[in-house]
């Protein structure tokens, strides 16, 4: 009986515990099936995004050529390290920092810099690390999840060539910069002045994407799969500019420890050969992680060298404006190029102007080779007393004078030549008077130009009668091998009469063989056509100007040269242009007395007073 | 009589079936493109256990020629020497991530634990040979069983082992049950656990859980102080969870559980390995990434992926398939063992089956558990399928045990 109950009883048991049994397996079953079947559309992306990591690919950023196809601006590798704050662990902080051979506090800000833009996007933590900093990390990375690392490129300058207002500089997005543009991610470099800023668009080309394979310690082991959804970085486009390496070179060296500004132009296209601003500012030490202390020094150097006094200076062109008067006047009948004037020293007109010229009967040939006040003075106060200053200045804006030339750089300037309407604005309405405006005539007073508009003027003498279109870039050449040519507009200049033309130009080359720029500026076997011109500045030391083309026959360089506070423009500026004549025509230079003269020179700079270009 | 002896070659298969799915699984996880980010004694853990596996197989035949009767009479001595050197382990053992756990036994090093499951489960059989009709007016029985199996859960969990610990105590209803302890009364001693799981899952499932059970106590024996009983700790064991959830845990303790219940809550952390043992088990499907081309296996991104994480391997790199053929291995071979437990007459080597069989399934729901986010993280290894040789040794010696019962139950029988 007890032991059939028991039996009974056994059985019982044997089937509660075969039931708990086959209920955990079909839990587990059922737990499997949900997981790998039902939810496997959840956790596949899952294992996906763990095991991948999506990586930017910075493109390379296009190259600056000059015009013969010498590389002036290249990328050299430097060496960043990213930071994804998200992932990154603060009790690593002394760790990173000691890895980085940094201060904690400074670390640390750039991470919390990091924080502000974002938390979930990498960022550059810092650029241009040392390669045994950037290889230490790299191999600890392991220890560090969060920090990544990456090889980038900086600006590399191998041609010897600054060029430092042609090409500009780069530097890291702004906030600003970041909000409005998209394809900006933070430590992005975008280029912030001279053709880099310009052409930014063209040079930054397109960022690529790859993915590698990571593991759990975030360590990148290799690229994912074939590599079919890498995307390529597409490389910037490379800019042909119209520069040329050697005579940008020279004149970047002549135009050391002076201030002022040259522009050297092929008067046929427009095309810019070189351009300086003096003083320059060293693109090497901007390029790449930035030299705080040199970049707040350039910002508080009161020659402020950043800015472009090449494009944007204005000053009075002095005796340079001459041969621009003699068209006008040509042209309105004001006189003929036989007409003779008599200068007996000074032009008298409610008071006397003088005129260092020698005494005697001038025609416009002489009045320009010699230089003398008196023919353009008169010019000017029977332009004045007739009302015809708003024609004058409207003649004279057409050789470039004055209004934009619209260069391909940033932040050029507009000159002035005054017509009705400023003058109105300047003194009130009526209140000037002829004697206000005599001056103009030699290109003195209100009248202000920079280098390049004179550059421009000066092409119109040299290519007879266009108004060309200034431009640093002649071609831009995709990736792919096709190029975009810029083609340059040159614009007929209808009043401008081949005669007038000659008589000028005869008086220019008159100028260089027994004018006062004789000595410095005439170079053995080639004919040159100048003027030079000296601005008087109530402030300090007068600015001395030259402009010429060359040969005079068949010009194939222009140059016109602002030389501040160096007096003369005979003994300043005209060394200068004619020593970069000789190097663009003959690919040398071969007076040494005037090459050491343009270095030795010293400018008689009083910066107290220099405060008014700086607007 | 002697050809009616069989011996359940049926068994052997799924034995060999399980062990070489565990191969397979800890080839990948150790020698697949992961080892290069494993330390060298990981990289060496496949060929330890194909030699832990070629020492079983010879124990595993020699026990088949020793008298059954030895493993009863030798059953306390076994269980004092087992304690003993458990003991020893947790002053003198080798220490390996915060806890003793080793012995080094002749150059071998030997997790005792593993051996004390075995240990417990003779010692508790044969102390409950003859003494069957356990009731709830008779608990001295009881509690002398629930102090065999406590004393060596005890000293494992000041191995800092837990999970194991777990594992043993999981003996003490089902032991009991089979010894004939009441229904209403097995369930009460059983309530505490699955209460305090949906508890930690959250209160109100707690509650529930008290309920049901408290009703269905009742209608099993219509016992009104045990209902009530069952109902005041059932809210005293919610209560308790609450509490010691939120005041008694260690924060890494209270940490793992959190990570249970809402992984996403911290993925980085102490919610990672539950969130990447479901990603790797989840990004399977149905056929799998493929052998040694599972991500997460091979991208180092699952823990201890050799023994407690396993099944991920499998469920990873083989898929549904994959995973379901390690769990009909396992079904069977348990159903097969239960079968062959109710068909024994002899009650020692009916308690020793049904020991070895709850041994072997409290690890596998704990196991595939932990690596389906369904049970906290426990970290007990996956019976004959994860690395580790005393565990491979001792479950073997278990099965062994089972076969040379079975195998000579008639002539056992007659010595009763």
């Amino acid at each position: 009986m007890a032991g059939r109950r028991n039996k009974d009883k056994v059985q019982v048991s044997f089937r509660v515990l075969q039931g708990i049994i086959l209920v955990g397996f079909f839990i587990m079953f059922a737990r499997i099936f949900h997981l790998q079947i039902l939810d496997y559309e959840t956790y596949s992306p899952l294992s996906m995004q763990n095991s991948l990591r999506m990586e930017v690919v910075n493109p390379a950023r296009g190259l600056i050529l000059d015009r013969h196809g010498t590389i002036i601006a290249e990328n050299q590798p430097i060496y960043s390290i990213t930071i994804t704050p998200a992932k990154f662990r603060m009790e690593n902080l002394s760790k990173l920092a000691t890895f980085l051979q940094m201060d904690e506090q400074i670390v640390l800000n750039r991470i919390q810099l990091a924080q502000n833009y974002s938390w979930h996007r990498t960022s550059r933590l810092f650029t241009e690390v040392p390669f045994e900093v950037f290889s230490d990390i790299q191999e600890n990375l392991w220890q560090l999840p969060g920090i990544g690392h990456q090889i980038e490129s900086k600006r590399h300058y191998p041609a010897g060539v600054n060029a430092s207002h042609v090409l500009g500089y780069l530097r890291e997005a702004s906030r600003e910069d970041l909000l409005r543009f998209d394809h900006l991610r933070m430590g992005d470099r975008l280029g912030k002045s001279g053709l880099e800023s310009v052409y930014d668009d063209y040079l930054r080309g397109e960022s690529g994407t790859q993915y590698v394979r990571v593991n759990a310690f975030g360590q990148a082991l290799d690229s994912y799969g074939t590599g079919d959804l890498n995307i390529e970085p597409t490389k910037g486009a490379d800019l042909i500019t119209t520069l040329d390496a050697d005579l940008q070179a020279l004149a970047e060296t002549l135009m050391e420890n002076k201030r002022g500004g040259l522009v050297a132009i092929d008067p046929q296209t427009g095309g810019i050969l070189s351009m300086v601003s003096a003083p320059q500012y060293d693109l090497s030490k901007l390029a790449g992680r930035m030299d705080l202390d040199y970049w707040r020094s350039l910002n508080s150097d009161p020659n402020t060298p950043l800015y472009n006094r090449a494009i944007s200076s204005r000053q009075p062109p002095g005796s340079t404006f001459k041969p621009f008067m003699g068209l006008v006047g040509l042209h309105i009948g004001l006189i003929t190029p036989e007409l003779q004037i008599y200068n007996p020293g000074a032009y008298y007109r409610g008071r006397a102007y003088r005129d260092l010229a020698d005494p005697g009967n001038y025609d416009l040939e002489r009045a320009i080779a010699k230089s003398s006040n008196t023919y353009f003075f008169w010019m000017m106060d029977r332009i004045a007393s007739r009302g015809n200053l708003n024609t004058w200045a409207s003649l004279i804006s057409d050789f470039g004078m004055g209004p934009l030339n619209n260069i391909d750089l940033p932040f050029e300037r507009t000159g002035i030549i005054p017509d009705s309407t400023y003058m109105n604005r300047t003194f009130g309405e009526r209140r000037w008077s002829i004697g206000d405006l005599m001056s103009l005539g030699v290109g003195q007073g209100m009248v202000s130009v920079s280098p390049l508009q004179m550059a421009v003027a000066v092409s119109v003498l040299a290519n007879g009668g266009y108004r060309v279109q200034p431009h640093l870039v002649s071609a831009v050449k995709e990736p792919n091998g096709d190029i975009k040519y810029v083609s340059p507009v040159l614009h007929k200049i209808d009043w401008l009469k081949p005669e007038y033309m000659e008589t000028v130009n005869s008086g220019m080359k008159q100028a260089l063989l027994e004018g006062g720029s004789r000595y410095f500026g005439y170079i053995p076997g080639i004919e040159i056509a100048g003027k030079t011109g000296t601005a008087q500045n109530p402030h300090g030391e007068n600015h001395g100007w030259f402009i010429a083309f060359a040969p005079a026959d068949d010009p194939q360089i222009a140059v016109a040269v602002l030389a501040e506070n160096s007096g003369f423009g005979s003994v300043s500026a005209t060394p200068i242009a004619s020593l970069l004549i000789e190097q663009y025509l003959t690919g040398e230079t071969t007076r040494p007395h005037i090459y050491d003269h343009v270095i030795n020179f010293q400018p008689r700079i009083r910066t107290v007073v220099q405060t008014e270009e700086e607007d | 009589m002697h050809d009616k002896r069989e011996f359940s070659w049926y068994v052997i298969f799924l034995w060999i079936g399980l062990f070489s799915v565990g191969l397979v699984a800890i080839y990948s996880a150790t020698q697949g493109p992961v080892s290069q980010f494993l330390p060298a004694h990981i990289q060496g853990n496949f060929t330890r256990q194909v030699i832990w596996i070629a020492i079983s197989i010879v124990v595993l035949i020699s026990f088949q020629f020793v008298s059954p009767r030895a493993f009863q009479g030798l059953s306390y001595l076994f269980y004092a020497v087992c304690l003993i050197l458990a003991v020893v382990t947790v002053f003198v053992g080798i220490e390996v991530g915060g806890g003793r756990r080793w012995l080094n036994i002749f150059g071998f090093r030997l997790q005792i634990s593993e051996f004390l499951k075995l240990a417990t489960v003779l010692a508790v059989a044969n102390y409950l040979t003859h003494r069957r009709n356990l009731s709830a007016n008779n608990l001295k029985t009881a509690l002398v069983t629930v102090l065999i199996i406590l004393v060596p859960a005890v000293v494992i969990i000041m191995q800092n082992d837990t999970g194991t610990a777990l594992v043993l105590l999981v003996l003490i209803p089902v032991v009991l049950f089979w010894s004939g302890l009441p229904y209403d009364l097995s369930l009460f001693i059983v309530s505490p656990a699955i209460i305090g799981y949906f508890s930690i899952i959250d209160i109100k499932l707690g509650l529930i859980a008290a309920l049901f059970i408290a009703v269905a106590i009742f209608l099993l024996q219509k016992q009104v102080w045990l209902t009530t009983t069952s109902i005041v700790v059932g809210l005293v064991v919610v209560l308790g969870f609450e509490v010691g959830l939120q005041h008694i845990l260690q924060p890494h303790q209270r940490a793992r559980i959190e990570a249970f219940v809402n992984p996403s809550l911290d993925p980085q952390g102490a919610g990672w390995n539950v969130l990447q043992a479901k990603t790797a088990i989840g990004s399977g499907g149905l056929q799998g990434k493929g052998f040694m081309e599972g991500t997460q296996t091979q991208l180092r991104f699952l823990p201890e992926q050799w023994t407690d994480f396993i099944f991920c391997v499998i469920g990873e790199e083989f898929g549904f398939i994959g995973s379901s053929i390690v769990l009909l291995l396992f079904a069977l071979l348990l159903l097969r063992l239960l079968k062959m437990a109710a068909h024994h007459k002899h009650p020692f080597a009916q308690l020793v089956f049904i020991g070895v069989i709850f041994i072997y399934f409290a690890h596998f729901v704990v196991n595939v558990g932990s690596a389906t986010a369904l049970l906290p993280i426990m970290g007990v290894p996956l019976p004959f399928v994860s690395y580790g040789g005393s565990a491979f040794l001792a479950n073997t010696m278990m099965l062994a045990i089972c076969l040379n019962l079975y195998y000579n139950k008639r002539s056992f029988s007659i010595y009763r």
